[in-house]
């Protein structure tokens, strides 16, 4: 960790401190004024999407708990995200529960199955897990397909979220909560890799074997990272849920599993910055995409049969992905950390 | 009864096929311990480009198939050369997202040659149906049998008496050595990925000339790791044994668990297999159990 020029540690609380200097104090507020502002400067339709980009950080925040910092490999993160979301719906469609119940009780649910499948994690890693969460994600669609409480392939309605007599209807009241969520979610994730929890979860993911024999409780921790990961993704979906205000699992499909591990691997794996960068990238990209590529190219190439050009976004990402792996393993997260020494030390090379 | 050894046959000879696929993911795993998770969509590629060869071109079959077997050898050599090679000795982690990429960039392409969302391809084998004691079975599944059965014995004999398939046994077994050797491991790798690729796009012809060409060939290339994981992975015979099970069990869950549980049961069981193996026996039937040292 490099400090600003003429920064000194007097005691162990001013070393641990994430926010130190002055011009740190006032980028953060600046930061956050601005987050909080943006309803302000930008039409419905970017609203949507960066409610889109609140919700799916706070999934891709859970994966990269479980996968940056525990090494533990899910590809089937849109299955316990489909859990979460299925979970509030059923809560507040069903059994009218208040929104905030049906909140909590998806990531409480949600992490218990995450638990579930993460059981064989004890005994296996690397492939074979990634493997199980494969057939995690695949068990819980055909399960929510086919039980007549959820709704099935017909989907299911639900209704507007709503705190104490709140309710956020409007794009921008969504927003605000969303996004309020979101950056308390950055917030615990950030601290949760200082804390002995996520140490432990380094620990086994460097070398699982020497972090038992240090009295890593093995068990214990992973699955712990199973219910911390699943637990945001409920969450994630939660508010999915009722953001959309209908689901049926289309929205959850083994690509978007997929598109997750993407991200968190685009933004750089085990660090607290990085799923921000993902998430912000892979869907400010799926989104100009969708929207202006794939309708301009359908309408400029018409000798090719209809349809051709929503091939051309799962191809980028494919591509994307697997640049990102050669050529910058570490992400867009060690890019952001060259960028930081490289201004603090500026004018002087090192 | 009829039932029954209808369930039977089919469950094989789809068995069959996913362990094809599946040898296509144990060739890999064995040389260079690169977990493919891409298979299903490389089945689906080089199903549709057999449609393309078949029916949109309207080539021969004799023609046809040497041209799909030379589109397989290089899509699993340019996979190889350009996605993998990169890699080596890169964490697993690395290992098997970047085959997940390469799997979704697959589904773009197939996609944008392809926006047909089904195809189907001629029948390759004579309709005529068998009559088995009570049952009446599809000839196509006896052929499909006969086909992978075939296909095992020839890689067999290659991995047997053949000097690359011994070079890829050796490699599989210590990479150093074999490189003190004089081995090229980087063309084993490749090689191993071309065949790869030649065995999944064999089991993908077989299986979408039966039930057609679908987005579901991606599944049935994930239901093909059932086969893997409760074979072990790094062994031939576990996925010549471990595949007519899958098949049966799914075909005979299908079949009689349907009116208990909720439909498309069928579908979900390679998955709880999965599920089942790793709890109870992670390394499978025939794996090799890997001891760690710190």
């Amino acid at each position: 960790m490099t400090l600003p020029c003429g920064v000194r540690n007097y005691n162990y609380a001013e070393d641990m401190a994430i926010v130190r200097t002055r011009t740190h104090w006032a980028l953060l507020i600046g930061f956050l004024v601005l987050l909080f502002t943006t309803p302000l400067y930008f039409s419905n339709y970017w609203l949507s999407v960066f409610n889109l980009i609140g919700i799916t950080l706070i999934a891709a925040i859970g994966l990269n708990i479980l996968v940056g910092y525990c090494g533990q490999l899910s590809i089937g993160h849109a299955g316990f995200i489909a859990v979460g979301a299925y979970t509030s719906a059923i809560l507040t469609n069903r059994l009218e529960m208040p929104f905030i119940v049906g909140f909590l009780a998806a990531g409480v649910v949600s992490g218990v199955v995450g638990i579930i499948f993460g059981l064989p994690s004890v005994r296996v890693k690397g492939f074979y897990l990634a493997i199980t969460t494969i057939a995690a994600q695949f068990i819980i669609i055909w399960v929510i397909n086919h039980w007549g409480i959820t709704g099935g392939f017909l989907g299911i309605k639900v209704p507007l979220a709503s705190i104490g007599g709140i309710v956020f209807s409007s794009e921008k009241s969504q927003f605000f909560l969303i996004i309020t969520i979101a950056a308390i979610c950055v917030f615990l994730a950030k601290n949760l890799a200082r804390t002995k929890v996520g140490r432990a979860f380094i620990a086994i993911r460097d070398n699982d074997l020497a972090a038992e024999v240090m009295g890593v409780n093995l068990l214990y921790y992973k699955l712990i990272a199973f219910f911390i990961g699943c637990f945001f993704a409920g969450i994630a979906g939660s508010l999915l849920a009722h953001w959309i205000g209908f689901m049926n699992t289309e929205q959850f499909s083994f690509t978007e599993s997929i598109l997750y591990v993407g991200m968190i691997i685009i933004g750089g794996l085990g660090t607290s910055i990085g799923p921000i960068f993902g998430v912000v990238f892979i869907r400010i990209l799926q989104q100009v995409l969708t929207m202006n590529l794939v309708p301009f190219l359908e309408s400029t190439f018409t000798m090719f049969p209809s349809g051709f050009a929503t091939g051309v976004t799962p191809m980028l990402f494919g591509l994307v992905i697997v640049l990102f792996l050669i050529l910058e393993p570490r992400g867009l997260a060690h890019r952001w950390a060259l960028f930081k020494s490289a201004y603090r030390l500026w004018p002087f090379s090192y | 009864m009829a039932e029954l050894l209808q369930f039977v046959i089919t469950g094989i000879s789809v068995g069959m096929v996913y362990a094809l696929i599946a040898l296509g993911f144990a060739l890999i795993w064995k040389s260079s311990s690169v977990a493919n998770l891409a298979l299903g969509q490389i089945v689906l590629i080089s199903s549709w480009f057999t449609y393309s060869m078949l029916v949109q071109a309207e080539l021969p079959l004799y023609i046809a198939f040497p041209l799909v077997i030379i589109f397989a050898l290089f899509l699993g050599w340019v996979i190889e050369r350009f996605a993998l090679r990169p890699l080596i000795a890169q964490p697993i982690l690395s290992l098997i997202t970047v085959t997940l990429g390469i799997g979704y960039f697959i589904e773009g392409i197939v996609t944008f040659i392809w926006p047909l969302s089904v195809g189907a391809l001629p029948r390759l084998f004579p309709k005529e149906v068998i009559h088995i004691g009570p049952a009446i079975i599809s000839q196509e599944y006896l052929w499909v049998i006969g086909i992978c059965l075939v296909v095992f014995i020839l890689l067999t004999l290659f991995f047997r008496y053949h000097r690359l398939g011994i070079a890829m046994r050796a490699t599989a077994d210590d990479q150093m050595a074999v490189q003190a050797c004089g081995i090229p491991v980087t063309r084993v790798f490749s090689t191993s990925w071309m065949f790869a690729c030649t065995v999944a796009a064999i089991g993908g012809i077989l299986i979408s000339s039966i039930g057609g060409i679908t987005q579901g060939l991606i599944e049935t290339g994930l239901k093909s790791f059932s086969v893997v994981i409760l074979g072990g992975l790094d062994s031939f015979i576990g996925c010549i044994v471990a595949g007519p099970i899958i098949g049966l069990a799914e075909n005979l869950g299908g079949g009689y668990l349907t009116q208990y549980l909720w439909s498309g049961v069928k579908d979900i069981i390679p998955f709880v297999i999965i599920i089942i193996v790793m709890v109870i026996k992670p390394f499978g039937l025939f794996g090799e159990k890997r001891i760690e040292r710190i």
